[in-house]
């Protein structure tokens, strides 16, 4: 008579003895020589050293993206083509002029200075799709991508990635993640569509909910972060500093109401190696034509349609109706209305757009502050959010939006009375 | 390594390790306040006050990366500390020299900087980092000298 086999699931901590057996009886252990190489292997994961080396490689990388981008190509040289070339040109041969509304829309909507109509003399300003437009795009974003991921597939390929993801394994548990989370956080710096792509690898649902939500709203991508770099270089501190208490906040929150399982995971940690040069140039090639594939439709339209609500009067009746709401909850002035709507499309050209207004002088210091930050928070752009429907269910959709309503509102609040408490409100 | 060298290595390192600290305490010192410049020795953080408080913990934990490599240098986890040292200021000094080499392409007025300009930009005060560089590199020689006992 055969026997019945009864399979009964192992428990986690089962399976763990049962590797540990397994190993014993299969795996020879021996004394081994460490090399330079593993030492300095070990100090990069061990916190007491890891953590300056991550301090070190971290101020390395974002002193490189602040010189690359910022000094070396867009101050250094794209401001002058673009400001000083190429808007005056298309302002004198592209046909219309100031008033015409299709002039408007491609080139220079100007601004009024005590009633008369003025043009505009820098492409911050000037609002067309052939001006701001292509400003934003290869001015600015082209050049912050470049430096983001060439110094993205050093760190990869060297094996530094995965040390700080062990690294930081121990933080991300506390809000139900782990380190591999760094991951697609990082990827998201550079674009959040990859960033989304990347949550793959984690094995419930609840952790790709979480991870997904987070990187929504709370990195910004490289091309938010190299406009913001231009504008506003002197609050990206502050900046930085209230996204990471907003990530790990909240993130603690959802943690903790979000049903679900996060379990353990393994990752491997490869040994250090020198990159080559071959997969450096052609990661950068795909990743930079991929992400510029994607920005460049959504923020000429962006333009597109921000000029089309001026010029149709839509936008003066959206500031009317929740400029009380801007000014009352968030203590920012209703003009913000129209970066509001173009960050639907891309964060990029909305932050762009507040630069228009504080050349205009609409704004304090605290108010582009708290704007740039409600710009990172409010909601993904356009394409992070398809992305988003093809990833998750209509549940989990709906959650993310309820987070991120409820975020808004209270995060926003929150910076608002901090900023009344300070005086600087 | 013989012994010579192990001895060299550790004296050598004990007092760049000082140093560095020493480097470390002045810059962050000085991003409590408006910086200082010292002959031709800059810790102003005119071009870049976020930054000069992260590249002085970065100093300091250098400083005392060489301090805890001294003792029993030619083990090979200690003299691993002190190569994390010299990569750690190699990253800030690195990243000064790039600035400096990003500010200095670009001219003023025109499209490229004048020779006379471009020049400029290379010319003191410098920061501490850049002080420390040149004596970091000696590390490289223990690298070596490891790797051929590998």
């Amino acid at each position: 008579m055969k026997e019945k086999v009864v399979k009964v699931p192992l428990s986690v901590d089962e399976r763990w003895d049962l590797i540990e057996r397994i190993s014993k009886q299969t795996v020879e252990f021996g004394a081994r020589k460490h090399t330079l190489k593993d030492a300095i292997a070990e100090l990069t994961v061990k916190p007491l050293t890891g953590i300056p080396v991550a301090i070190a490689v971290i101020y390395g990388f974002w002193s490189f993206f602040v010189d690359f981008a910022g000094t070396l190509f867009t101050d250094g040289f794209m401001v002058r083509l673009f400001d000083e070339h190429w808007l005056p040109w298309l302002q004198s041969v592209f046909p219309g002029g100031l008033g015409n509304k299709f002039y408007a829309l491609m080139v220079d909507a100007g601004h009024l200075e005590e009633g008369v109509r003025v043009a505009s003399d820098n492409c911050f300003e000037a609002f067309g799709v052939l001006t701001s437009g292509l400003f934003v795009v290869f001015g600015v974003v082209l050049w912050a991508v470049l430096a983001f991921y060439l110094m993205f597939a050093i760190l990869e390929d060297v094996g530094y990635l995965p040390r700080l993801a062990v690294l930081v394994d121990t933080v991300l548990h506390k809000i139900g993640l782990h380190g591999y989370a760094i991951v697609p956080t990082f990827l998201s710096l550079g674009c959040n569509v990859p960033g989304v792509t990347a949550t793959r690898p984690l094995e419930t649902r609840k952790q790709r909910f979480m991870m997904m939500t987070l990187l929504a709203i709370f990195v910004p991508c490289g091309a938010q972060i190299g406009i913001m770099q231009d504008l506003v270089p002197e609050m990206m501190g502050w900046i930085f500093l209230t996204l990471a208490i907003g990530y790990l906040g909240f993130g603690f929150i959802l943690n903790k109401i979000v049903p679900g399982k996060s379990p353990e995971i393994i990752m491997d940690v490869p040994p250090y190696q020198m990159p080559t040069l071959r997969n450096i140039g052609r990661k950068l090639w795909i990743r930079t034509s991929r992400f510029l594939l994607v920005a460049v439709p959504f923020v000429l339209l962006g333009c597109l349609i921000v000029g089309l609500m001026y010029l149709t009067g839509a936008m003066d009746w959206l500031a009317a109706v929740l400029g009380p709401l801007l000014m009352g909850w968030f203590g920012v002035p209703a003009e913000t209305v129209a970066p509001l709507i173009a960050g639907f499309l891309r964060k990029d050209l909305a932050v762009g757009m507040l630069g228009g207004l504080m050349e205009q002088g609409i704004m304090t210091t605290f108010q582009v502050f708290t704007s740039v930050i409600l710009l990172c928070i409010y909601f993904p752009c356009l394409a992070t959010f398809a992305l988003m429907l093809k990833e998750e269910n209509w549940k989990e959709i709906l959650g993310s939006l309820a987070s991120l309503i409820a975020m808004v509102f209270v995060y926003g609040g929150l910076i608002h009375l901090v900023g009344i408490m300070l005086g600087v409100a | 390594m013989n012994e010579t060298e192990e001895k060299f290595g550790a004296i050598y390192f004990a007092v760049l390790g000082a140093v560095a600290l020493a480097f470390g305490a002045a810059e962050l010192i000085a991003s409590a306040g408006e910086g200082f410049t010292w002959g031709i020795l800059d810790s102003s953080g005119a071009s870049d006050p976020m930054f000069l408080p992260w590249k002085a913990i970065i100093l300091l934990s250098a400083g005392f990366f060489y301090l805890s490599s001294v003792k029993n240098f030619a083990e090979i986890h200690q003299l691993a500390k002190a190569v994390m040292a010299s990569i750690m200021i190699w990253i800030v000094a690195g990243m000064a020299i790039w600035a400096r080499i990003a500010g200095s392409i670009p001219g003023e007025e025109t499209w490229f900087n004048s020779l006379e300009g471009f020049l400029a930009s290379y010319a003191p005060p410098y920061c501490p980092e850049m002080f420390l560089l040149p004596f970091s590199l000696v590390i490289v020689y223990y690298i070596l000298k490891e790797r051929e006992t590998e």
